[in-house]
């Protein structure tokens, strides 16, 4: 029978609670830059002009359907070949934040379309012209619409920065990984490791609902 | 850059990338549907107990990072269990333990989209639970099923890149080991092939699943429209047996 054991573990539980701190502050970096990144491009998705809908869909095609780790490894290992060098922890957050914006720009995209026809003729009666029609009348509206999504985006940023680890930055997943490497606990280490990650999801989860849970359920003006 | 001799052998070595990533993450869907289908049928059931298990058991996995999922099976089932587990084995029962919680969540929703109405009149015309989910149900739920399902299987897709770091070769895995063999020359047009390779693979079926998802959507729309006029084949019905 494997013997579980957390009292080896105990003197490297400094670098441990360092590793979560990374894990929770490249995250909060990478939501940072994605969420008003996400916004910009959805915006860019629902205007006009045709070449700005085109960049956009092209940006939101191409980053969705490629992984996170080749993001990843194109900014940590081609990005210096042509002269552009990186820190890991900067590619990092970059790699997150370029994921990010585009799964934010479909959550956004979403969050426009259901906002009814209507409200656009009625803003244009009232003599609101489109950058008052946006600012006043949609935005608001479109928020309300997709914070319970940005939840889930939230939540999947902190559970995508664990890549991070990959290509060095010396969060959680890094920290278990070189911890496990010296102790060989890697059983009780992954497991910690899995449950700090469940605990902050359900919180943040929880969290996201108790803020959002009002604006979320009020009816939209329609 | 690579030079051009070498060019078509990497392409192949791609393309067998491409069909090994295809392979495993087909396999984790498979795996990880039967899971799913009976994880959500534990979602729906009327025992607490049992919808109680499979929370937990859905809501663990969604929030364990793929990652650690792997290292588990890779790192640490081998110490606790004191066997070996390969690379292959370790990818896939964790891509299948992931792929598990999610297939649980879309045949929850498909299982959740069938009218409760359905429920009574089945349960209405004297069938057990058993019965009213294979013969009502399931066949209702399964076409709303599918357009999620693919876009699992593209997110499985995605995630089995990662089994590239525990040293199992798919395309990820081909691209970096190309990279190894020039010393890093050429990394740049390895990884944009290897990006344009899972670009090509995940476009195309997400286009399928909008497609399929568009076409289930206009047949019931359609079926609503024929529904109505019905007394034609009793007619006819009538005249055969009368000759």
């Amino acid at each position: 029978m494997y013997d579980f054991n957390l009292r080896v573990l105990l003197p490297y539980w400094p670098a441990f609670c360092k590793g979560a701190l990374l894990t929770l502050e490249i995250s909060a970096l990478a939501l940072v830059i994605s969420l008003p990144c996400g916004l910009l491009i959805s915006l860019m998705r629902v205007s006009r002009s045709r070449l700005l809908r085109a960049l956009g869909t092209v940006y939101v095609e191409t980053v969705r359907n490629v992984p996170l780790l080749v993001v990843l490894y194109v900014l940590c290992y081609a990005l210096p070949v042509y002269g552009v060098p990186l820190s890991v922890f900067a590619a990092g957050v970059l790699g997150l934040s370029i994921n990010s914006a585009a799964f934010t720009t479909e959550i956004f995209r979403g969050g426009f379309a259901a906002i009814p026809g209507g409200q656009e003729e009625a803003a244009r009666a009232l003599g609101l012209g489109r950058a008052q029609l946006l600012a006043l009348v949609v935005l608001p509206q479109v928020f309300r619409v997709v914070l319970p999504t940005l939840g889930n985006q939230v939540v999947s940023v902190v559970l995508g920065s664990a890549q991070a680890s990959i290509i060095g930055v010396a969060e959680l997943t890094y920290q278990t990984q070189s911890i496990g490497s010296a102790t060989f606990r890697y059983f009780e280490l992954f497991t910690m490791a899995a449950l700090f990650y469940i605990v902050c999801v359900q919180a943040i989860g929880g969290i996201w609902r108790l803020l959002t849970g009002r604006a979320a359920k009020a009816p939209l003006g329609t | 850059m690579i030079g051009s001799g070498h060019f078509a052998a990497y392409l192949l070595l791609l393309l067998r990338g491409v069909v090994v990533t295809l392979e495993l993450s087909l396999g984790a869907l498979v795996i990880g549907s039967v899971v799913g289908i009976l994880l959500g049928a534990m979602r729906s059931s009327r025992r607490r107990p049992l919808r109680l298990a499979a929370l937990v058991y859905i809501e663990a996995l969604r929030s364990t990072p793929f990652v650690i999922l792997l290292f588990l099976m890779y790192y640490a089932m081998p110490l606790a269990l004191n066997i070996d587990i390969p690379p292959f084995p370790a990818a896939i029962s964790a891509l299948s333990l992931h792929c598990s919680a999610y297939m649980a969540e879309v045949v929850r929703s498909g299982i959740e989209s069938v009218a409760k109405g359905q429920w009574e009149a089945a349960a209405a015309l004297g069938l057990g639970y058993r019965r009213i989910m294979r013969f009502v149900v399931l066949p209702q739920a399964l076409p709303v099923m599918i357009p999620p399902t693919i876009g699992v299987y593209i997110s499985t897709i995605k995630e089995s890149s990662l089994a590239s770091i525990v040293g199992f070769v798919e395309l990820l895995g081909q691209g970096m080991a190309i990279r190894e063999s020039n010393a890093g020359r050429g990394t740049a047009d390895v990884l944009v092939a290897v990006a344009f390779g899972y670009f090509a693979i995940c476009y195309s079926l997400s286009r399928l699943g909008r497609y399929i998802e568009g076409r289930s959507s206009r047949d019931r729309r359609a079926a609503a429209v024929r529904a109505r006029p019905a007394a034609a084949p009793r007619w006819r019905f009538a005249r055969r047996t009368l000759s």
